[in-house]
């Protein structure tokens, strides 16, 4: 009895030790054992890569979801692997609509598990990254590609002077109008701001909604009503300086709500129920990104629509003062970079997904405009859209790209709050304020 | 006895492994954190209790606080009380108890974020299966997701979809009564009203306090129905605690802050736990 005792004892000792070991492998349980175990493993993964000259790497984008660039993605990222059979691509991409692709890529990141390649905000999302040297500077890389871009690369640049993104295309943002829905009723186009609210009017009267939009996620709402109450000069303005031309603009929105802009359950639905509301015909205006051509192609009323620039009001302001620019680009991973085994194979995909030809391939998927070449044989809607930015005359970034995160999302979750009366532009503004301090 | 000591040290040391690093190391880790102002990852400022005071001014915390306080008061109630009224009407009927068994248990296999998509088609104001309904009677169309009513609109799904869990529970308590405790009753002329009240209901109370127990904390981990049907919207009408965090550390990247509604989440669930279960500290009945 004494023996099998001991015997018991002894097989869960053993078992005890397995589980410890195996915990302190996987859960890193102190820095130090992380970065040892992460190394060594590391070693064994580039020598077994090394001695069999294959290689796999991870890719981050947000081309996923409903963004239809996702497929063109990869039979891009298949033909490259085709074309070099010993490369392994694991496409990790994520939709950016959530949000949590932030999320996803500060882990990677911060767990020493960064992606090879990633086409990532090139913001204030990506400012810690850079600032941790987790990013290749390009211009100083070398093997790295990067002529031939046009004016967006020179938008990569970073405060340090250094560019660590290559861009892959220009985005824009604009008020989408349904053309077929203004003709049947008679109304004219918003080309002004007396002729928006005319039309805001004109719609609230029928069974067609005004303007598709989610109260909540009011990310372009915010934007498109702050850039028409102060123009761009009062748009670029910083948070901190609280300038009264957004509080206007917020309080614009309740002044457009009551006349019935909106939907009534505007301040529960999501941005992907408001597209529904455009693409089904029920709405007659939506703001939006250059990204929902590709929806509205799907649904097959490219040709009904046609996007125009907000009407801007004020002083010193000017209609065709546009949101936009290339706010995301394609990073290298200095970890994959410094990397023997790999280095080759990422210099190779990156000077591949940045060539003329896939940037345009992927580009043409959008309609956006791309970073290199250009898109040929452009339905006349998405030609509209390249002159809306070859027009204007000023474009700026979106505010949440240059704001701290949590002012924003405090900012586009109060507008049901301005809605119903409960707050003031000025209000909000201030409590976005006090956040980023 | 000595020998027996040493065996529970052993067979509870690999459990107390597991939880240590999944539970314990986390929620430690997340203590920590909320004495920084972090996005979690690179930027990270020490700034001691900013979060708490914070939390303690936050307006909109303190409207998910007593949103979620007020969902676990309708949850309660309903969840628990629609089960037990099942329970009592399905042990009473002969035939088809293996149907309703099925059928009430059924919302619990569909995920939470299945049944908050139906519930947003259910409500939605123009294409909504309520409003068709409403429109082909030649009725108008009513929001029915106002700041009035959106917190009662989440606790429908919410109620529903629980409500088989504790049939279940409640269900197999009453079948574990024995047939004698009736039969004696009956031949005291016992009425049903009064066989609910006075046998069934005493006899399963110890599960019924599991119950009540299970419900209350459970709904403090409320998340993907209030965040698929409102969004913790309009405003933050139907905002609970954790839709409020998850916004927080997730889509603001505030994570120092995040994690400090996450400790109030865990003081909260603990506290309530604690006065429930000796609130409803009764003998147990064995039979």
């Amino acid at each position: 009895m004494k023996q099998f005792k001991w015997s018991l004892l002894l097989v869960l000792l053993f078992v005890l030790i397995g589980l410890v070991a195996c915990s302190n492998d996987e859960s890193g349980s102190t820095p130090v054992d992380s970065d040892d175990n992460s190394d060594s493993a590391e070693e064994t993964d580039a020598d077994t890569e090394e001695a069999s000259g294959e290689v796999d790497l991870r890719v981050v984008t947000t081309m996923a979801g409903t963004d239809p660039a996702g497929e063109v993605f990869q039979e891009v990222l298949d033909e490259f692997v085709s074309e070099n059979p010993h490369v392994t691509i694991e496409n990790d991409s994520q939709s950016a609509d959530a949000g949590t692709i932030r999320t996803k890529v500060n882990t990677d990141f911060s767990s020493d598990n960064e992606p090879d390649i990633m086409f990532y905000f090139n913001t204030i999302d990506a400012e810690g990254i850079i600032e941790e040297g987790k990013v290749v500077n390009l211009e100083e890389a070398e093997d790295i590609d990067l002529s031939g871009f046009n004016s967006m690369l020179e938008q990569q640049r970073h405060s340090d002077g250094n560019i660590y993104a290559a861009p892959q295309s220009g985005f824009y943002e604009g008020l989408f109008v349904n053309e077929k829905l203004f003709e049947e009723q008679g109304i004219e186009l918003p080309t002004t701001w007396e002729k928006y609210e005319a039309a805001i009017k004109a719609f609230a009267e029928t069974d067609i909604v005004p303007i598709a939009a989610s109260t909540e996620d009011s990310y372009y709402v915010v934007e498109h009503y702050a850039l028409a109450a102060g123009g761009m000069e009062n748009y670029s303005a910083e948070l901190a300086d609280q300038n009264p031309a957004w509080a206007e603009g917020l309080d614009n929105i309740k002044k457009h709500a009551d006349m019935g802009a909106f939907t009534p359950d505007a301040a529960t639905i999501d941005l992907a129920m408001a597209q529904e509301l455009f693409k089904q015909e029920q709405a007659a205006m939506i703001f939006e990104g250059s990204w929902l051509w590709g929806q509205l192609e799907e649904a097959e009323m490219g040709e009904d629509v046609t996007v125009l620039p907000m009407p801007v009001y004020a002083d010193g302001g000017e209609t065709g003062e546009i949101v936009g620019g290339a706010s995301q680009g394609w990073f290298i991973s200095t970890k994959s970079y410094e990397d023997e085994a790999r280095h080759d194979a990422v210099v190779d995909l990156f000077n591949y997904l940045t060539s003329e030809e896939v940037i345009v391939r992927i580009a043409g998927a959008t309609g956006q405009p791309p970073a290199k070449g250009a898109l040929e044989g452009l339905p006349a809607y998405l030609e509209g859209g390249h002159q809306l930015i070859s027009d204007a005359p000023a474009v700026a970034l979106p505010i949440n790209d240059r704001i701290y995160p949590e002012a924003f999302t405090h900012m586009r979750t109060s507008v049901p709050e301005i809605v119903s009366g409960n707050k003031t532009g000025e209000q909000v503004l201030q409590e976005a304020v006090e956040m980023e301090e | 006895m000595k020998g027996d000591k040493l065996y529970v040290f052993l067979f509870l040391t690999p459990a107390f492994i597991i939880t240590g690093i999944f539970l314990y190391y986390p929620f430690v880790e997340n203590i920590l954190q909320s004495f920084y102002k972090t996005d979690g990852f690179f930027n990270s400022t020490f700034i001691g209790l900013d979060n708490y005071v914070r939390l303690w001014n936050d307006e909109i915390a303190r409207e998910a606080l007593f949103n979620s306080l007020e969902l676990m008061l309708y949850v309660t109630i309903f969840q628990v009380g629609i089960a037990l009224i099942l329970a009592i009407m399905v042990n009473a009927i002969t035939k088809g108890t293996g149907f309703y068994r099925t059928t009430f248990f059924f919302p619990i296999v569909i995920s939470g974020a299945a049944i908050g998509l139906l519930f947003t088609l259910i409500y939605n104001y123009r294409n909504g299966l309520l409003n068709e309904i409403l429109v082909n009677l030649g009725l108008e169309r009513v929001l029915w997701l106002t700041e009035q009513s959106s917190l009662y609109m989440v606790a429908i799904p919410t109620i529903w979809n629980y409500v088989g869990f504790y049939f279940v529970i409640l269900l197999t308590a009453i079948q574990k009564i024995p047939d004698d405790f009736y039969e004696a009753a009956a031949l005291e002329g016992i009425t049903g009203v009064q066989k609910m009240f006075k046998l069934t209901i005493p006899l399963i109370v110890s599960d019924l306090k599991t119950c009540i127990v299970l419900a209350i904390t459970g709904t403090l981990k409320i998340f993907e129905l209030v965040y698929i049907i409102t969004r913790g919207g309009p405003g933050s009408s139907s905002e609970v605690l954790g839709t409020y965090m998850y916004q927080k550390a997730f889509e603001d990247t505030a994570m120092g802050y995040g994690a400090t509604i996450a400790v109030l989440i865990v003081v909260l669930g603990l506290t309530l736990a604690f006065i429930t279960n000796k609130l409803l500290q009764k003998e147990e009945v064995t039979y």
